[in-house]
């Protein structure tokens, strides 16, 4: 859901309950009228029992005829007021005690006209008489205090709904808004880590559900722009490889020249001096011909090795092993450069989780800058060693210019060139871009005329299994 | 047929032995060498009418090599071959008074009649 929606849901809630609460106190307070008015009522009912039953010891003393008719009269105009105001009472009372006080006002006045009729009582008559109109009064005067009580217990009970209500509301509200935050939060913390991973090169895809809210949005939105980053970035070692791959020319088409003079010198010989070659000499041209068609082959084989595209493919292996192919690679360019190389590689190293190729293409990249370093010629000096931590560690050391110190924190910016018009400002930005995709470091110390030293740090494979 | 002697000076140990092979073949004594250091060493021991060099070499390279005979030994005609041909090492090598320069492939019969006419023959 967005959060939009949860928000206005929220303020519906709320809404919602404070509507709830009104609708409850004006109920009780509706109640309450009901009651207040019946308990009025009963207060005049209960003046007129009592003047009846004032009228009914009276008639029981002095036997005067007048007295009956005086309580007739009271019976009739309660009777009247009883019907008067009977919806009221029946609100407050309900209809059987009202049907049942109805009935024995009419059982009273029964009563009071037998009397009046035989014109005289006698004991039976005068006992019932008595009983009924005590039970009357007692009856009105015990409605009326339950009444009273019913009155008290609503004014109680709607003092604590609404005190609970309102507990309910606010509790309610810093309950939702706290959730709604919280998720917020938690939910900008997620895209602050990502963005944070983002401007460190890490282009990975964020993993598992995609909430359906706004931030569903933006993780998608940041998701495919990593990919779009990633294959850019993808394309960007690509063509720097093949820049790369422009520089080795030279130095491949240097090493393809010497086999193929071989090949042709041997040839030339043997057409020349067919006659007089014994079997075995000829059988060692031959020989000859085929170990330098194998240089050839082998030439052509690391230099697509280099060239192919390819995903990065990590695999365990030995970080020996790639110096020195990079170094067979190289080497031609390094001696037409006048370039001597110094290599110290570690003992026992164990095998780094590397993409070969990708290694191989920053160790090109390293070298062809610190041979463009040292024009006049010079050492580039190459080592490895085990263990900083997890990772074992490279050192590419030249003796040329170095870089102005001024520079050093920009060289693994993208498009930041030293070297004018013939750089492209992404060999570095690139080179560090396959270091941090294999979670490792790159580092460089450099001093202006001594030289520069890079240092690498890949991870040690570690067996998963 | 001649006794001229020839050097052959190549880090291409095939190039030496097939320049020999054929060279002796005219009557030339020739020796071959896969470094500079140790020519130039021979060459202290012993006068070479022709050094056919190979440029690009690691230690002492042929233009070193060419610097030292002239200086040395200027009767020694001086060759160079190389499978790094451009046309600065080219001209290089001609102000260094290289009597020729050929790029690899070397064609077998063009080195001899240059190491001829080297011979002023």
């Amino acid at each position: 859901m967005k959060i939009e929606n949860k928000i206005i849901l929220s303020n519906v809630f709320n809404i919602g309950l404070i509507l709830l609460i009104g609708f409850f106190a004006f109920q009780n307070l509706d109640l309450m009228l009901t009651k207040l008015r019946f308990v009025e009522i009963a207060d005049d009912l209960n003046a007129s029992f009592l003047e009846m039953r004032l009228s009914e010891k009276n008639f029981l003393l002095y036997h005067n005829e007048n007295f009956l008719v005086e309580m007739k009269e009271k019976i009739e105009s309660t009777d009247q007021m009883l019907d008067s105001a009977g919806t009221d009472i029946i609100r407050a009372i309900g209809k059987d005690n009202f049907e049942l006080l109805k009935s024995y006002l009419k059982h009273y006045s029964y009563i009071v006209e037998i009397i009046r009729r035989k014109a005289g009582s006698d004991e039976f008559l005068d006992a019932r008489f008595r009983a009924q109109g005590k039970k009357l009064r007692e009856f009105s005067s015990t409605i009326t205090r339950l009444e009273r009580k019913g009155v008290n217990d609503i004014i109680y009970r709607s003092k604590s709904v609404l005190f609970y209500s309102f507990l309910a509301i606010v509790a309610g509200a810093v309950f939702v808004s706290h959730f709604i935050s919280q998720k917020i939060l938690r939910s900008l913390r997620e895209i602050e880590k990502l963005a944070k991973s983002i401007s460190l090169g890490n282009f990975d895809r964020i993993e598992g559900e995609i909430p359906a809210d706004e931030f569903g949005s933006v993780m998608t939105a940041i998701n495919s722009m990593s990919e779009e980053l990633r294959n850019r970035e993808e394309a960007l070692i690509q063509s720097k490889k093949l820049a790369s791959l422009g520089i080795l020319t030279a130095g491949v088409a240097h090493e393809l020249t010497n086999p193929l003079n071989n090949i042709s010198m041997i040839a030339q010989n043997y057409l020349e001096l067919y006659d007089k070659l014994d079997r075995d000499q000829k059988i060692d041209f031959m020989d000859k011909v085929e170990k330098e068609t194998d240089r050839i082959k082998e030439i052509i084989k690391n230099l697509l090795d280099f060239s192919r595209p390819k995903d990065a493919n990590l695999k365990a292996a030995d970080l020996n092993t790639v110096m020195q192919k990079t170094l067979k690679l190289m080497q031609n360019m390094l001696d037409i450069s006048n370039i001597e190389t110094k290599t110290d590689l570690g003992m026992n190293l164990p095998p780094v989780f590397i993409d070969e190729h990708q290694i191989q293409q920053v160790l090109v990249n390293l070298m062809t800058n610190a041979a463009q370093s040292m024009q006049s010629g010079g050492t580039i000096f190459m080592a490895t060693r085990c263990c900083r931590g997890d990772s074992v560690e490279i050192r590419i050391m030249d003796t040329g210019k170095g870089i102005q110190p001024e520079f050093v924190p920009h060289i693994f910016d993208p498009f930041f060139t030293t070297k004018g018009e013939g750089g492209t400002g992404l060999g570095l930005s690139v080179s560090y871009g396959i270091i941090k995709n294999h979670k490792g470091d790159i580092r460089v110390e450099s001093k202006v005329g001594v030289g520069t030293t890079f240092t690498i740090e890949l991870p040690v494979y570690k067996n998963q299994l | 047929m001649s006794d001229h002697r020839v050097m052959i000076i190549d880090d291409e140990k095939i190039v030496g032995d097939m320049a020999k092979l054929s060279l002796e073949q005219e009557g030339y004594i020739v020796e071959t060498f896969l470094n500079g250091e140790t020519a130039l060493v021979r060459l202290a021991e012993q006068k070479f009418d022709v050094v056919v060099t190979d440029l690009k070499m690691k230690g002492i390279d042929g233009m070193e090599v060419l610097r030292t005979v002239k200086s040395l030994y200027p009767d020694t005609r001086v060759i160079m071959i190389t499978a790094f041909a451009n046309l600065d090492t080219a001209i290089e090598a001609l102000r260094g008074d290289v009597h020729d320069f050929f790029p690899k492939p070397v064609k077998i019969k063009e080195l001899k009649a240059s190491i001829q006419r080297a011979l002023g023959g």
